[in-house]
């Protein structure tokens, strides 16, 4: 029986095909995956590494007997048994479908998709949709094949189910939430099935299906992007659990290696933002319901339903030259290019400002939401240049008073009685 | 429906890989009734089922459950074959009760958890007969029970003495309500 030594890096889902493989035939498998023996990045750029495989990608297998193989599907094969890999001619065929379906049909999709909620790829909306597209041809294909077997070839499970279940791994744990994965009754029983079968467990642990479809995780894909920074990103995070310090490390390493060459350039600049913990309040989310639901029925019950307070400040502000003021239309102009030059603070800012009265005799007030629990615009040249002229006022995020204000700004609807006499003129969304 | 029930509790004793034991039928309901070693005789298919499996060192704890929970189910699936899987003779009786598993089947794969438990084995056992009546029209319609006798059928050592029952994985039928 096949034994030996697997290189990969912790959490990487290539290599469970091959360590699930070696859960039920028996091989005995040494995985190593950290350091000082095995460094992603470093390990597998060696010489020696690279004159046992020459993509110098992992997982690799090294036997006892000198056998050197790279390719999950192929160290999974060599590590399995009869039962796995199929006991008859059209059985084995059948395997190698699957096991080929998986990576051709699933895999880049689930990639193209997943990635960039994990922040390993930058979030391109046509490629997500995409991706969500073939996911759901790939689920309706397998969900009617599924319907009448309990796994995919014959009545046992086989590399084709350890190659299709791996490879939706990252998919069911990430983005196919309740709603979407609903209608695919035959391939979630038989996922869940394969990963609490045992000899899944002893490797993946215990699988939890995702509850809330993840997005595109910008603060993550900044922090892992820029990559020379390998120290900083520790200190930076002290309070952050263990846990999800090593998922991070994963995420990183599954970067390195997943990476494609055609992915955008780094950012140079340095998130602002990373230090803080992170927050569940989905600001993009939240904008787009603003915007594309009715205010005061929807988008503000949502709000509140879903507002962090721990993680975002809410902020009430005034123009503090209002004497300044002239005509409406040059209020209006100061406002928009007050959110022109804060145009990189949109992924962490949302404001309604309204201005009021009439021509000569206006002033402008709005309600801000920002992450943290500070002023934002210390933090960039290019926000400090307006704030200043503002008056700002930290609102209490419990209070009724703010509830109204939240209301009547964001809804651009109300008496504003903060305004005095003056009258609502019409109102600009930062968004 | 007793007929066959000495095999079936024969085969059980096979799978489990236990020595033989001496098993008649009681009455005219055919009670099964086994001996055991020290002498003792255990009525029911419930009761005897019970003690083999829990007589099997090695495959006895997980065809048991493991939790509370799963020793509760495992009750629960033995009343119903005794209750309900044996007294289905009338054909209405027998669609219900193919009509309730295929219901409670669709998201699972066995009876209960994610292995094969003794819950499957005496529903496997006693829809044997139903499954063999059923055409392929009616296979489909209760598709989930089909899958499931299948891969009870084909896990090593389950079939025993018993014919097998041949399902087709495509669907023959494109329009019925499902």
């Amino acid at each position: 029986m096949a034994s030996g030594t697997l290189y990969t890096y912790p959490g990487n889902f290539r290599a469970y095909k091959a360590q699930v493989a070696a859960q039920y035939s028996g091989a005995q498998l040494n995985v190593v995956s950290d350091p000082p023996a095995f460094k992603l990045g470093e390990t597998n750029k060696t010489p020696d590494f690279l004159k046992k495989f020459p993509v110098g990608k992992v997982p690799a297998f090294e036997g006892k007997d000198g056998t050197c193989l790279f390719e999950s599907n192929a160290i999974a094969y060599y590590l399995g048994n009869d039962q796995l890999r199929g006991t008859s001619p059209k059985s084995a065929a059948l395997v190698q479908q699957w096991v080929n379906f998986a990576d051709s049909e699933i895999l880049p999709a689930a990639c193209a998709w997943v990635y960039p909620t994990l922040g390993i790829m930058q979030y391109n909306k046509g490629n997500t949709d995409q991706a969500k597209e073939a996911i759901k041809k790939v689920l309706t294909v397998l969900n009617e094949y599924l319907k009448t077997r309990t796994f995919l070839v014959d009545e046992r499970v086989s590399l084709a189910d350890i190659s299709v279940a791996c490879n939706l791994l990252l998919p069911y744990q990430q983005v196919l939430e309740p709603a979407f994965r609903q209608p695919f009754v035959n391939v979630n029983r038989w996922f869940v099935t394969c990963v609490n079968q045992p000899q899944f467990k002893a490797v993946l642990g215990v699988v939890k299906l995702c509850d809330k479809m993840a997005q595109f995780d910008a603060k993550k894909f900044a922090e892992l992007t820029p990559k020379k920074d390998k120290g900083g990103k520790k200190e930076k995070q002290p309070q952050q659990p263990k846990q999800e310090k090593k998922k991070e490390k994963k995420q990183k390493e599954e970067k390195e290696v997943d990476e494609a060459d055609d992915l955008p350039k780094e950012p140079k600049s340095v998130d602002p933002f990373a230090a803080l913990p992170k927050s569940a309040f989905n600001m993009d989310e939240f904008k787009r319901t603003y915007s594309n639901k009715d205010t005061l029925t929807v988008a503000l019950p949502y709000f509140w339903e879903h507002f962090d307070k721990e993680g975002y400040s809410l902020w009430y502000s005034e123009y503090l030259y209002q004497s300044d003021l002239n005509m409406i239309f040059m209020t209006c102009n100061l406002v928009g290019g007050m959110f022109q030059r804060l145009e990189k603070l949109r992924k962490n800012a949302f404001a309604n400002v309204c201005i009021f009265g009439e021509d000569k005799n206006n002033q402008i007030a709005g309600v801000w939401l920002m992450r943290g629990q500070e002023l934002v615009f210390p933090l960039s040249p290019d926000w400090q240049i307006d704030y200043e002229s503002y008056s700002w006022r930290k609102l209490d995020p419990d209070s009724e008073e703010t509830k109204l204000l939240v209301r009547e700004f964001w809804s651009e609807e109300g008496d504003f009685k903060i305004m005095g006499n003056r009258k609502y003129n019409q109102g600009k969304c930062y968004k | 429906m007793a007929v066959g029930v000495e095999e079936e509790v024969k085969s059980l004793v096979n799978f489990l890989g236990l020595p033989a034991y001496k098993v008649t039928t009681h009455g005219d309901l055919k009670v099964p009734q086994l001996q055991t070693s020290n002498g003792r005789t255990l009525m029911g298919l419930a009761t005897i089922s019970k003690f083999l499996a829990k007589s099997s060192a090695s495959n006895g704890a997980k065809l048991l459950g493991t939790s509370p929970e799963e020793h509760a189910e495992i009750a629960q699936w033995l009343e119903y074959r005794v209750t309900v899987v044996d007294r289905s003779v009338e054909k209405k009786d027998v669609q219900a009760m193919l009509k309730e598993l295929n219901s409670y089947l669709l998201d699972k794969v066995y009876f209960l958890g994610f292995h094969l438990s003794l819950a499957d084995l005496v529903i496997y056992h006693g829809l044997h007969p139903v499954m063999c009546q059923l055409n392929f029209y009616e296979k489909q319609q209760y598709q989930n029970v089909s899958r499931w006798f299948d891969q009870v059928q084909h896990y090593p050592g389950v079939q025993q003495h018993l014919p097998k029952v041949v399902f087709v994985r495509n669907s023959l039928y494109t329009s019925f309500d499902h």
